[in-house]
């Protein structure tokens, strides 16, 4: 059943690279962010680095991160996929950790950074971006070992309902979830 | 005078945000009415960013003048890119592009504003 379900599959996202479909989309705004984060990091620690030294140093490296993900989703090879893999979860665990500590250490952040608040000032984009940018990438690095129909035909299914993010082993959309179980069953 | 510009700038990037945002809804390719939306949003921009530098050039100086220039350099240049990376899509994801962009224009000015509100957007 997999062999008929393999080449329909990528079909949905045609031609086939991290930086097509969705993914355009994702390194748009990933690109975004690396400009935001290293130009607002660049002009702070040029002109007022001593008022909040903490807070200019970590958005200058949330820029260094952003920019990393940004060129390997761009790139999007096996190696790339696999730095980026690497670079959204930094960024995931960096905006959980600078959000709490911003959030329970006021004192050390006389200015904001990209992460403080869990990125409350560009609208919790950050705190988003590394989900999404995972999922996508589990989506590509998943893709030459899947032998599993039962994945495949809840990631279908995901697909139809019209969200890519929400598709996952744990079979979130109840459509999904009863694909996996007939698919067991049988 | 200056403010006209600036709002008209902020309609217009929320209205091309919705109308991209309305084609990858309905599963449409790049077009050409949407490119022309986003050159007019273009030209717009490249008016309101001739005014802040008549403006500088006239010696008025906000705090932030190098936040500014920065923003003048980049608010332009963000949507020419978007532009060119939605275009290389063949897919309703091009259009969703235009949509982030025509957002953030908007976001830039109302920033811009907050930078120099002598501009009274």
């Amino acid at each position: 059943m997999s062999e008929p379900m393999a080449p329909t599959e990528p079909a949905a996202s045609q031609p086939g690279s991290t930086r097509t479909g969705p993914g355009r989309l994702l390194v748009a705004i990933y690109a975004l962010f690396a400009l935001a984060a290293t130009a607002r990091a660049g002009v702070q620690i040029a002109t007022k680095f001593s008022h909040a030294p903490v807070a200019y140093v970590l958005s200058a490296f949330a820029g260094a991160v952003y920019i990393l993900a940004t060129v390997t989703l761009t790139i999007g090879n096996p190696v790339a996929r696999r730095i980026a893999v690497v670079s959204c979860s930094i960024e995931l665990v960096g905006v959980l950790a600078v959000g709490t500590w911003s959030l329970a250490d006021p004192a050390s952040f006389p200015d904001a950074t990209v992460w403080s608040g869990y990125g409350s000032g560009y609208g919790f984009v950050p705190l988003v971006l590394p989900v999404f940018g995972l999922l996508w990438l589990r989506r590509w690095n998943r893709r030459p070992r899947t032998q599993r129909t039962t994945v495949t035909s809840a990631e279908d299914a995901g697909e139809a309902a019209g969200n890519g993010a929400a598709h996952s082993e744990s079979g979130t959309s109840g459509q999904g979830a009863e694909d996996v179980v007939a698919d067991d069953s049988t | 005078m200056n403010g006209a510009v600036a709002t008209t700038i902020i309609v217009a990037g929320l209205a091309l945000a919705g109308y991209a945002l309305l084609m990858t809804a309905l599963n449409h390719r790049m077009n050409v009415p949407l490119l022309a939306a986003a050159g007019v949003l273009e030209i717009l921009l490249l008016v309101q960013v001739g005014i802040i530098v008549a403006k500088l050039a006239g010696g008025e100086r906000p705090a932030g003048l190098a936040t500014l220039i920065g923003y003048l350099i980049a608010t332009p240049l963000v949507l020419v890119a978007a532009a060119f990376w939605g275009l290389m899509e063949r897919s309703r994801w091009g259009p969703a592009v235009i949509a982030v962009a025509g957002l953030v224009v908007a976001v830039l000015m109302v920033r811009l504003h907050q930078i120099w509100p002598v501009l009274h957007v």
